[in-house]
């Protein structure tokens, strides 16, 4: 049995620091069945929470990234087409045997139609992400990423899917998963998603950590970052994010940063060492300005 | 418990987030699972179960601390089952409760979609006038007509209330009552924008969608069709099409913000709010005798936040007379290099410019630059050219020049621009044409003869054997 402490502990050990919503939030998602629909800041941790998820709980991974025009047969299934044709050419003469008995069309054609099944089986079935994690023997974990890239249609079409953890498909009828995966759909808000699939899901919104939790998580994925350089980092990522920057450092530029700063063994934080870096942080050429202004006016 | 969760589910909804009876369930299944360890981990699982939507976030906690602090924690020593039984039968009041708010909804319909439609007992008694007098006598005509412009504009002239709420001083003095009439924007103004953009987009891409599939009908991408039907051993079940490269509509808005016009622009303000949530390139700009770009604001802060930073003129001052050929001058020489494809222009002011230099040479040279330049006046046409009005001038470099009064004719021109940006051959959302067509389905048989498309064609009889259609302009027979 799992307790939220647990999930936090395991969580941890697989390089994920979670906060207590988080860990509420994934406790009740295993517990309840029900898929976490996450919203945030890019570069937070969504699709990280999902990966460190599927490592520590040893579910495989399902990934489906969404985009614009995505429809079922990329997310649900297809048919063989090719397979089916190659069968039908093969079986050519035993289907001759089969229909050289009826004594005329009409019976052929009947005898055809009862074996009609055998074309439309799951043989021909071609599985896409989110039929495949339904119907794994293991209980995986389904990641819907940036579904807010998607059209409406999609999101109506995986309505059925969350709620009811099941897949119609007009030929064979509706299939059930097996275990009911653990999933977690990301969200960048840049579209409103409709309050009907809100409803289905628990919902998690992930802001900027607080302090200590970024500098664990800066401490966690690189240990050789001494205590006070991740502070001082994380200080100034915090103050940066205030600046009104087009596109404000996230805990994965955080993470970039570290990675940088070990590698030129920086340690301390100097206006020199962040002008040299600056690109790791700021991604636009007038955030550039504001950041090493920033780091003038406070590291001098 | 149930019955605490239950209220608390109400007391949400008193404030405005809407929990489904689902949800409510969800929330009691997720207590029971968890259990009462603290008010932080309680609210953290009422926020999980019962809250979709960040913006809400604030509101639940409010709503949270208020009504439990009139509570205290009971552990529950029951099985899961028999709180969700208890948890349903409580819910069935909830059912009715959620019926009846609905019922409430319906009538009371949308605060903006209703603004400014009423008509005035006045205005009708101005229309009677004008059908009474006699057509052939055309100077009483025009006098009534030139009349009824005096005494709409003595109608709209500013009102000393009026500017009174829109001056700083008194929000200030408002805040405290948490009433700020005219400045922020109420959540049932800001849902209902909501719905109108979202609608709208609806509405476009819809017609996107039929259009670039009658543009790329009939041309072939034989490699892309090749490349898909690879593993159909090429037989070609799916066939890949041509796409026309799609351009991203871009926006440019100039958005006037003084006194006289402010009642219009609040809504415009608004209206762009919601685009820029909805992922259009808008870059945005709110003038009055200096110029301001407002882009990021708009995507980053709170609207509310926005329309008070604007009013107390920390932007561009308000208090001084805004000048349009200095606004334009300055665009020019900021930002008009640094513009980015071609994009349609939206302008917003009644082109006073308080008898400065009109600089319309810049418009010119924006022009040259845009796709499309829309402008829109909250003023009637008959008041063009009167005072210190340059709308004369400036309307003959743009393509339209179009009244907006409500929030409806603003985000039918919206629309109307965008379609026309996507693409060329979209049919315009036309008003008249709408109401034309509901007009034509009250249908009057009588006189269908002497209607539409048949009036005056009367077959005649032709003594030498031959029937033949003629045309006789009077609607009668030849004899």
């Amino acid at each position: 049995m799992i307790t939220e402490q647990g999930v936090k502990e395991f969580l941890h050990a697989g390089g994920y620091i979670a906060d207590d919503a988080i860990a509420t939030a994934v406790f009740l998602a295993l517990r309840m069945e029900k898929p976490i629909l996450i919203e945030g800041p890019p570069g937070v941790g969504k699709t990280g929470l999902a990966k460190a998820l599927s490592s520590a709980l040893d579910f495989p991974l399902v990934r489906l990234q969404c985009y614009e025009g995505i429809d079922e047969g990329k997310a649900l299934y297809d048919w063989e087409y090719g397979k089916q044709l190659l069968y039908t050419q093969l079986l050519r003469t035993q289907l001759d045997n089969y229909l050289s008995v009826s004594a005329d069309l009409r019976e052929a054609v009947e005898r055809l139609s009862a074996e009609e099944s055998l074309f439309f089986s799951k043989n021909f079935l071609v599985q896409r992400p989110i039929l495949r994690s339904f119907l794994s023997e293991k209980r995986s974990l389904l990641l819907i990423d940036e579904i807010d890239r998607s059209d409406d249609e999609f999101e109506a079409l995986l309505l059925e899917c969350l709620s009811d953890f099941q897949v119609s498909i007009p030929e064979l009828g509706v299939i059930e998963a097996k275990r009911k995966p653990l999933t977690i759909l990301t969200s960048n808000g840049t579209r409103m998603i409709s309050d009907a699939l809100r409803r289905r899901c628990l919902y998690l919104y992930i802001g900027y950590p607080e302090l200590e939790r970024e500098v664990a998580i800066v401490r966690v994925k690189f240990p050789e970052i001494c205590e006070d350089l991740a502070r001082q980092m994380v200080e100034f990522l915090r103050k940066a994010r205030e600046l009104n920057l087009r596109k404000p450092p996230s805990v994965s530029e955080a993470l970039d940063w570290a990675q940088v700063l070990s590698i030129l063994k920086a340690t301390q934080l100097t206006p020199e060492v962040v002008a040299n870096t600056v690109g790791v942080i700021a991604k636009h050429q007038t955030d550039l300005q504001k950041v090493t202004d920033l780091a003038m006016q406070e590291l001098s | 418990m149930e019955r605490i969760i239950a209220g608390f589910v109400a007391a949400l909804r008193e404030s405005g987030i809407r929990v489904s009876p689902g949800e409510s369930l969800d929330a009691v299944q997720a207590l029971g699972l968890c259990g009462m360890n603290g008010r932080r981990s309680s609210r953290q699982l009422l926020r999980l179960t019962l809250v979709k939507n960040v913006n809400d976030i604030p509101t639940f906690n409010e709503v949270f601390n208020r009504y439990f602090s009139r509570f205290q924690f009971v552990d529950p020593e029951k099985n899961i089952p028999e709180i969700m039984d208890a948890a349903l039968i409580d819910m069935e009041g909830e059912f009715s409760y959620l019926n009846q708010q609905q019922g409430d909804d319906h009538d009371e319909g949308g605060p903006l979609l209703k603004f400014d439609s009423e008509i005035n007992p006045e205005d009708l008694q101005e229309l009677k006038s004008l059908t009474e007098i006699d057509p052939d006598d055309s100077d009483g005509n025009e006098i009534i007509v030139q009349m009824k412009g005096y005494r709409g504009k003595a109608k709209k002239a500013p009102r000393p209330t009026r500017r009174y709420t829109q001056n700083p001083l008194t929000i200030e003095l408002n805040k405290s009552n948490s009433i700020q009439p005219g400045i922020t924007f109420s959540a049932e103004e800001q849902a209902a924008m909501q719905d109108v953009v979202s609608r709208m987009m609806l509405r476009l891409r819809k017609d996107m969608k039929r259009m670039k599939n009658n543009q790329n009908r009939g041309k072939l991408h034989v490699i892309k069709t090749i490349q898909k039907n690879y593993r159909h051993d090429m037989v070609p079940f799916q066939v890949a099409l041509r796409r026309k490269r799609r351009e991203k509509p871009r926006l440019v808005v100039l958005c006037d913000v003084s006194y006289s016009v402010s009642h219009a622009s609040r809504f415009m303000l608004l209206l762009l709010h919601t685009l820029h949530n909805q992922m259009l390139d808008v870059r945005s700009f709110i003038y009055n005798r200096d110029i301001a770009e407002i882009t990021e604001m708009l995507a980053n802060m709170p609207v509310n936040d926005l329309m008070e930073t604007i009013d107390t003129g920390d932007i561009v001052d308000l208090d001084e007379n805004s000048s349009f050929g200095q606004v334009f001058l300055k665009f020019k020489k900021q930002y008009l290099e640094n513009l980015r494809g071609r994009p349609a222009f939206i302008i917003l002011g009644d082109a006073r410019n308080n008898y400065g230099d009109a600089n319309d040479f810049v418009l010119d040279e924006i022009r040259e630059k845009a796709r499309y330049m829309l402008w829109l006046t909250p003023e009637d046409r008959d008041s063009w050219s009167r005072g210190d009005c340059l709308m004369d001038l400036y309307g003959s470099y743009c393509d339209r020049v179009e009244v907006v009064k409500t929030v409806d004719e603003l985000s039918l021109f919206v629309e109307d621009l965008l379609r026309d940006i996507y693409a060329d051959k979209a049919e315009p959302v036309d008003r008249e044409k709408i109401l034309a067509a509901k007009a034509a389905e009250i249908y009057d048989s009588s006189d269908y003869y002497h209607r539409g498309v048949n009036a005056g064609i009367v077959p005649t009889f032709d003594p030498r054997g031959r029937s033949e259609w003629s045309f006789h302009p009077d609607g009668r027979s030849q004899g």
